[in-house]
């Protein structure tokens, strides 16, 4: 499957809430942030919990976000980040 | 019951190290009719205590997995401590070239002290003098076993998850930690198969210790990034 | 000061994603981990690799999401990790919730036994 981001790309965590076993927090739904790297590809942990095998591969990105991107009123350094690991169906490109 | 309390040899085909008293008196029970008599707790063993101890014993009898490979599981995990972690930490604090290899590959530099971390990606964060990193698992409590052992109490909680993404220097300061406002501070959420292990910032004053030494001032709470090591 | 959520119950929100909550202050200090507790967790490894799809870490995570809000507040990590694999094994028909209940009460009359002695 062809790597959708690099590293430096902007995108924009979806704002979806589906049940189920999920692993991108709730904090950062909606939220745009950076790649900051790419992380290779590994088994949906969403499909895992369920018994199925996991594939296709998903490709995991690490996600770089401002502090004061997430928060309102973050009182903190304006380069204080959270770095959150998040797979790749969960992002979309941002301006 | 004249000789309730007199230690008697068997085979042991059990690790007592491994194994606390009721566990080691239920595989006793198991093995013979005589009853042995180890240290045991006074108060009877709670709920989820006696689940744990059920779960093992109808998962080896329907022979799911066997009570060595049980006992093999314990062992390892009793392998991880976080002084495998002060080791590399010292080693990459006083050899550059291994530093850079933990940077690049967190599995492959800490496969020179024997660590095996499974699927886990072990990923290296350096402490800086512009950056400080912290590392949390906001949505359970993932944490690089394999190098700092089980995570401790405070990491597990509620107060830690919750507000370390939201406010890490107000969470830092709980432990005694100030970070200047000319650092940043990121904050890891290891969600996925990633586990970080910080290197922290080396103290001033340690300059010419060995690497034995400076490991003693490696804490695991240093190597999540709540803390600093101090010299003293 | 920056703004925090005030509950986890949000639509979509599961009780176990509390990134943004306040729970109050961090405790530094440390308990010893139990032997049953190590236990606990070395159960769980055990199953998870050589291919075995029985317990592998993601049906354990989902269990403890779906042990409900009320047991999940009352119970501490290791206790929770004991549920979540009860759970797991319990849907995956390994045995019955019966099963293991009778075989709890057994090895407790088992220990109390070797205690009286």
């Amino acid at each position: 499957m062809s790597q959708i981001f690099q590293t430096g790309d902007k995108v924009r965590v979806l704002e979806a809430h589906p049940p189920g076993h999920r692993r991108t927090p709730y904090y950062c739904r909606g939220k745009v942030g950076e790649i900051e790297r790419v992380c290779g590809e590994h088994r949906n942990p969403e499909e895992l919990a369920y018994g199925f095998d996991g594939e296709p591969l998903r490709r995991l990105y690490r996600v770089r976000f401002r502090q004061a991107d997430i928060w309102g009123g973050y009182d903190g350094p304006e380069n204080d980040t959270v770095d959150i690991d998040i797979y790749e169906h969960w992002l979309k490109p941002a301006q | 019951m004249a000789d309730e309390r007199e230690p008697h040899s068997h085979d042991h085909d059990h690790d007592h190290d491994n194994m606390d008293a009721d566990a080691h008196a239920l595989e006793h029970i198991h093995d013979h009719d005589r009853q042995f008599q180890p240290d045991i707790e006074d108060t009877p063993p709670e709920r989820y205590e006696l689940m744990t101890y059920a779960i093992r014993e109808l998962l080896i009898e329907k022979g799911h997995v066997t009570a060595d490979e049980i006992r093999q599981a314990q062992e390892t995990l009793d392998s991880w401590q976080p002084s495998r972690g002060a080791q590399i930490v010292a080693r990459a604090w006083t050899d550059p070239s291994y530093k850079e290899r933990l940077l690049k590959d967190g599995n492959e530099a800490m496969a020179d002290f024997g660590v095996d971390a499974g699927g886990a990606k072990l990923t290296v964060l350096e402490n800086t003098e512009d950056v400080h990193n912290v590392v949390v698992c906001t949505l359970c409590s993932c944490y690089p076993r394999a190098v700092l052992g089980l995570p401790p109490d405070w990491y597990r909680s509620k107060a830690y998850r919750s507000r370390v993404v939201v406010e890490p220097r107000e969470v830092l300061k709980e432990f005694g930690t100030e970070v200047e406002d000319d650092v940043t501070v990121r904050v890891h959420d290891s969600l996925a198969d990633l586990r970080y292990l910080v290197i922290p910032k080396r103290p001033e004053g340690t300059e010419d210790w060995s690497e034995d030494k400076l490991a003693t001032i490696v804490t695991r709470d240093s190597m999540v990034g709540v803390v600093n090591p101090k010299a003293s | 000061m920056a703004e925090k959520f005030t509950s986890a119950n949000e639509p979509g929100r599961g009780y176990h994603d509390i990134g943004g909550l306040d729970y109050g202050p961090v405790d530094p200090e440390t308990t010893e981990i139990k032997p049953w507790e190590k236990l606990s967790i070395a159960i769980g490894n055990s199953m998870g690799g050589q291919g075995r799809k029985i317990v592998n870490t993601d049906m354990g995570r989902r269990a403890r999401e779906g042990m409900g809000e009320e047991m999940y507040n009352a119970l501490d990590y290791f206790e929770r990790t004991t549920e979540s694999t009860k759970i797991t094994l319990v849907e995956q028909g390994l045995f019955t919730e019966e099963e293991l209940e009778a075989r709890m009460k057994e090895i407790e009359s088992r220990l109390a036994e070797v205690r009286a002695q």
